[in-house]
């Protein structure tokens, strides 16, 4: 659908709000869900997935808070040098695949960085109580602390020890459910401690945007379409199909949903994903294309 | 494969768990080569004399009676922590009711393990007047609630935890029928 940037609200240097609308009601979104938007850059279209963070079920608007990346690809940095109020944009109907577990008795959120969009969603439709635990640069602490506002139960920490893991991952009710969001680093490592500390998978929810930032180029075959598409370094293989006029399966472009899951016929994947189990790796027969890259010049999958 | 008998696998222990919790209605613990190393306890049911529970032996605690074991389960997974796995080894009836139990503490289907041990009894549910019957050995029991007499499905409910019993002769009254007992 097309929105309309009705507000544009700096947050900090490098963090804005953006209000889409101007037009009827836009589709029903629940906490947690975000959306595709198309942006125009100068030789191409990036399709970024950004949370939604207004209210869950507002049909008015949607808003979405953007980080300019350091290392941007063109989104982000077209978002926030570019973007105007009445620009048009094409922006996807909303996608839920970090949805709230409603029936705990308790939730932990772990965020990191711009990871915490989700739940500024959760903490309005959040039935029982929370602790939410975010970690960023000390320069962004101020812009976050405004966004979550003061609370007992929120907890901001702007070093990486500030945050005992293994004591907060240890001590949780049985009845607690386990949300994570930010970026790669950020989710290996509480996966990591969750995972040592005996949390079942049924109790850890993630979602992680973002996890493509580039690598080697490479070639990939397409054996079904006959078609050869080269990679560049600072594009994802989900983008190079697209822009070759391919119409891949494709639904989080974060690695996390699966739905992008191609066969893979010759050659071996860098998988980037949190998708695949550690056999599913290792047997290298499946990619995800949306993140993952591949370590050999030229991959041949099924498509 | 019967859709209607939940299928339970060899005991084991999740070696992703911080600890473990091992509960029987038997009164000897799995077999110890089936035991984690560390971190683990294990209820049982055993007593030394009517009423009197076995002396703790190590990791081993023992009670009077499974009722009593499932009211100190409650309390315990109340203050337990997410890490632990649960495992119930004994009667199908006992392991459907440690895993509801379990679910309403917060326990979720894979920090829960069950394993099925000891005679093939069954608890029978009269689906005409909703009396228990525990420890049901043949396939053709009296219900003590109604007086009807049961043919005891190979239809196990997870929510009651018991098989389910209907009147034998329902369809054709006085219709004769051999009783045999339950291979599992």
């Amino acid at each position: 659908m097309k929105l309309r940037i009705t507000a544009i609200e700096p947050l900090s240097p490098t963090i804005r709000r953006f209000t889409l609308g101007g037009g009827g009601a836009v589709p029903v979104a629940p906490a947690g869900a975000h959306v595709i938007v198309d942006i125009p850059g100068p030789n191409r279209v990036w399709k970024n997935a950004y949370s939604l963070t207004g209210i869950p079920g507002d049909t008015t608007h949607y808003e979405i808070i953007v980080r300019r990346v350091e290392a941007s690809r063109g989104g982000s940095a077209w978002l926030h040098d570019h973007a105007a109020v009445g620009d048009e944009l094409e922006v996807s109907a909303p996608q839920n695949l970090f949805p709230v577990a409603q029936l705990a008795q308790h939730h932990l959120l772990l965020s990191a960085g711009i990871g915490v969009t989700p739940f500024l969603a959760y903490r309005q439709v959040l039935r029982a109580p929370f602790t939410l635990h975010h970690c960023c640069r000390p320069e962004d602490a101020a812009a976050f602390a405004q966004l979550l506002g003061p609370a007992k139960n929120v907890h901001i920490h702007t070093s990486r020890n500030a945050l005992n893991l293994t004591r907060l991952l240890t001590t949780q009710k049985l009845s607690t459910q386990l949300y994570i969001c930010g970026p790669e680093g950020f989710m290996e490592d509480v996966l990591d401690v969750a995972l040592r500390a005996g949390w079942p998978a049924s109790k850890i929810h993630k979602e992680s945007f973002g996890g493509a930032t580039g690598g080697a180029p490479f070639t990939v075959r397409l054996e079904r379409s006959q078609r050869d598409v080269h990679v560049g370094a600072d594009e994802t293989l989900l983008e190079a199909m697209e822009a070759a006029g391919l119409a891949p399966p494709c639904l989080c472009r974060g690695g996390a949903c699966g739905e992008c899951e191609l066969k893979v016929l010759e050659g071996v994947p860098e998988h980037r994903d949190h998708f695949l189990s550690p056999a599913a790796r290792a047997a290298n027969g499946a990619i995800m294309t949306c993140v993952s890259r591949a370590q050999t010049p030229r991959l041949v999958l099924d498509f | 494969m019967n859709k209607s008998r939940p299928v339970y696998k060899p005991f084991a222990i999740d070696t992703a768990a911080r600890c473990h919790l091992i509960v029987t209605d038997q009164a000897a613990p799995p077999s110890a080569e089936d035991l984690p190393l560390e971190n683990f306890e294990i209820w049982v049911v055993k007593t030394v004399a009517p009423g009197v529970p076995a002396p703790q032996m190590g990791p081993v605690r023992a009670f009077r009676a499974v009722a009593e074991m499932l009211t100190h389960l409650k309390h315990r997974l109340g203050r337990e922590t997410v890490g632990l796995r649960l495992y119930a080894v004994g009667a199908e009836a006992f392991l459907w009711d440690v895993h509801n139990l379990a679910c309403g503490e917060g326990l979720a289907a894979d920090e829960i393990r069950l394993h099925r041990a000891g005679p093939a009894l069954r608890r029978v549910y009269c689906t005409h007047c909703k009396t228990m019957i525990e420890d049901v050995a043949l396939n053709v029991t009296a219900c003590p609630g109604c007086g009807a007499s049961l043919f005891v499905r190979d239809h196990f409910s997870r929510r009651l935890a018991a098989f389910m019993g209907v009147k034998i002769d329902a369809e054709v009254p006085g219709e004769p029928f051999v009783p045999e007992p339950f291979e599992t």
